[in-house]
């Protein structure tokens, strides 16, 4: 099936009722979850996924590649409304999103993030509709040595990265990779780690993980900010209305962005967060004026919103041509294919081009309902974060438990739950960024079993890295990254500071 | 100023402390997984058996864990800012995860809808909600939808409990 037929199909699905009530339905949730200060993209994919079970995979996924964009567009406009940014992709947006909404343009703030965001988010699924079956022609011949590499390199360029201390995001990183070694062993059958108990045997399930890991422990967070009555003002929004001089302004921003942001997303461990300040700061250094700057600055708030829709798109790329996610939110997004007996990868274009056009298809139409969704409904949707906090709690709290029990039936794991649930609260209090350890708590399996068979191939040498020009440079690379952090230290921390200075 | 360097230095030491203290911790588990991955059950046939991939990740461990003891880097203010949680909001989140607890233990006895129903409430009400009616509306309606929607929408049955449906 050629591309044009493949992206027709998809289109099929994405036209059908089905596909477009859905589709609706994940954006919608999306972006009231990603609009809550505190619950990121990871928890509204997390909350939804027990909701597929019994879904057509089709359907299901078309509708959870929704909430994962619509959770990213949620944040901005808590970001703009409030300075509360819901998700880290969305920080760089309140930087001129704020400011505009404190002088009283709060809905042109939003008219403007919406547009940036549809803009970046179309372009950046065209780019992706047309790079993917290319890697994944290329990626069909990997063998396992080169799926070990692309991993360790997803893998170490997350924890390298990710914000705050090195160390620890590779600490976190190996601690989720620890986790995955509970339960028995697929090549050998040996039990490991499991302590005599039977609920072990399995493994842990990676909605334990996930739940635990980020949605129950934002819960913690919200309970210490519980009192925090920002959500409670009653503020004018303005006009939505834009100029033509705005629109010209954003332009510039919006095509460079949408490319630039696209690129960075398909790195591993780059996406949105990244995207988003890179975006920022470019626009900032090449403006005329870049005095204006976090005043409410037109072009310092489509910057950032069109780079991190792009950077959204651009993770898919990694995720649906080789398999492997390059971010904490694919993972969960990787689980939520597996959940539903979908292994994307090479083979996902040839196998199931339903799925993958479908997907593919459907972000061109959520992106459309995004912006629907958004410019009318704008007043409306800002009084969803007027939901009492402790409500809000107890609702996430429940869904969370849903979650873990609809997929065990069994009370084992909702203790589970509860205990990482505390160890992502503990990490967030002492700065262990929890996004590495999903990373490798969902490649770990995969990375264990191609590093064995690599070896099994090899009788036990790791030499055999050394015949694989492709593993090895991958290889290479990742060392490299990981080693750069370590001696750029104080650049980092400059960056740092000419972004708190813009602010 | 003498007072503000002498200050500035005092939390510098602890937080040096702070993560020292989570250094030996990890440190602790990392010897703890390789005394388990070193005693797991050998697989003659096997080329690479299940205990050499969980040896390499408990030497990691414990090699990064070396690393961040001797790290020198101080914390941030937000990273201090983060860790300083009062006492009676730690309390408040015992509490919260003591009715979790509550709510597991008594889910598959007392039933789904029964136990959402009162978690919604009680939490909430804990948690400083003060609109009783509203809260009430919001545990009954929103057990009774997500259960509809589980046991006859998705087909997943979520627990009945004492209740008869």
């Amino acid at each position: 099936m050629d591309a044009f037929q493949g992206l027709m199909s998809g289109f099929q699905v994405a036209f059908s009722l089905q596909g477009l009530l859905f589709v609706f339905i994940g954006v919608f949730v999306g972006t009231f979850i990603g609009m809550m200060p505190g619950l990121g993209p990871i928890s509204a994919i997390a909350i939804m996924i027990p909701i597929t079970y019994t879904m057509d995979p089709t359907v299901a996924l078309v509708m959870m590649a929704g909430v994962y964009y619509g959770a990213i567009f949620g944040g901005s406009s808590s970001s703009i409304l409030l300075n509360a940014p819901g998700v880290a992709g969305t920080v760089a947006t309140s930087f001129d999103g704020y400011p505009m909404a404190q002088q009283g343009k709060a809905g042109k703030a939003l008219a403007i993030a919406a547009i940036a965001s549809f803009t970046g988010g179309t372009v950046s699924v065209i780019l992706l509709m047309l790079f993917t079956p290319v890697l994944s022609a290329v990626a069909v011949s990997f063998g396992p040595a080169e799926y070990f590499a692309l991993m360790f390199m997803g893998l170490t360029a997350i924890a390298s990265l990710s914000d705050g201390s090195t160390i620890k995001a590779f600490i976190s990183a190996t601690l989720g990779f620890i986790v995955v070694t509970i339960g028995i062993d697929s090549q050998t059958g040996t039990s490991r780690f499991t302590f005599g108990n039977a609920n072990l045997l399995e493994g842990i399930d990676f909605l334990v993980i996930a739940l635990g890991l980020f949605a129950l422990a934002e819960v913690c967070t919200l309970v210490l900010n519980r009192k925090d009555d920002s959500m409670n003002n009653n503020k004018d929004l303005g006009s939505l209305r834009i100029s033509k001089q705005d629109l010209k302004e954003m332009s510039g921003p919006m095509t460079r962005q949408s490319f630039l942001g696209f690129i960075i997303g398909v790195l591993p461990g780059a996406g949105a967060t990244i995207a988003s300040f890179i975006a920022y700061i470019t626009e900032k250094k090449i403006a005329k004026n870049p005095d204006e700057f976090g005043k409410g600055s037109v072009k310092g708030l489509a910057a950032p919103e069109t780079a991190n829709n792009a950077a959204t798109s651009g993770a898919f790329v990694p995720l649906l041509s080789l398999g492997i996610p390059g971010s904490g939110t694919t993972a969960v997004l990787l689980g939520a294919f597996l959940v539903l007996g979908v292994q994307p990868g090479p083979l996902l274009i040839q196998d199931r081009p339903e799925i993958f056009w479908g997907i593919i298809a459907s972000m061109y139409v959520g992106n459309i309902f995004l912006l629907v969704l958004n410019l009318p409904l704008i007043p409306y949707i800002a009084k969803v974060l007027r939901i009492p906090r402790p409500l809000l709690i107890s609702l996430v709290i429940i869904f969370s438990l849903i979650g873990v029990y609809a997929i065990s039936f069994n009370t084992f794991d909702l203790y589970l739950l509860v205990a990482f649930g505390v160890i992502g609260f503990l990490m967030r209090m002492f700065s262990f960024p929890p996004a590495p350890f999903i990373l490798a708590f969902i490649l770990g399996g995969m990375m264990e079993q191609a590093l064995r068979q690599t070896l099994t191939i090899s009788n036990g040498s790791f030499g055999i890295f050394l015949d694989k020009p492709i593993a090895l440079t991958l290889i290479i690379v990742s060392v490299i990254t990981m080693l750069v952090p370590l001696f750029t230290k104080k650049k980092k921390a400059n960056v740092e500071k000419n972004i708190d200075e813009s602010v | 100023m003498f007072y503000l360097s002498f200050y500035q230095k005092e939390v510098k030491e602890m937080l040096k402390k702070m993560n020292q203290r989570i250094a030996l911790i990890l440190a602790a588990i990392a010897v703890f997984y390789l005394f388990l991955s070193y005693n797991l059950p050998k697989y003659p046939n096997a080329i690479i058996d299940a205990d050499v991939v969980p040896i390499g990740l408990g030497y990691l461990l414990l090699f990064l864990s070396v690393l961040l003891f001797l790290d020198k880097t101080v914390e941030t203010e937000a990273e201090k800012q983060k860790r300083n949680i009062s006492k009676s909001n730690l309390l408040v989140l015992g509490v919260v995860f003591g009715f979790i607890l509550i709510y597991i233990s008594l889910l598959e006895i007392l039933g789904f809808l029964l136990m959402t129903a009162i978690f919604i409430f009680g939490c909430s009400l804990f948690l400083g909600y003060k609109k009783h009616v509203t809260n009430g509306i919001v545990s009954v309606v929103f057990s009774f939808a997500i259960y509809a929607l589980f046991n006859y929408l998705l087909r997943i049955n979520l627990p009945s409990g004492i209740l008869p449906f």
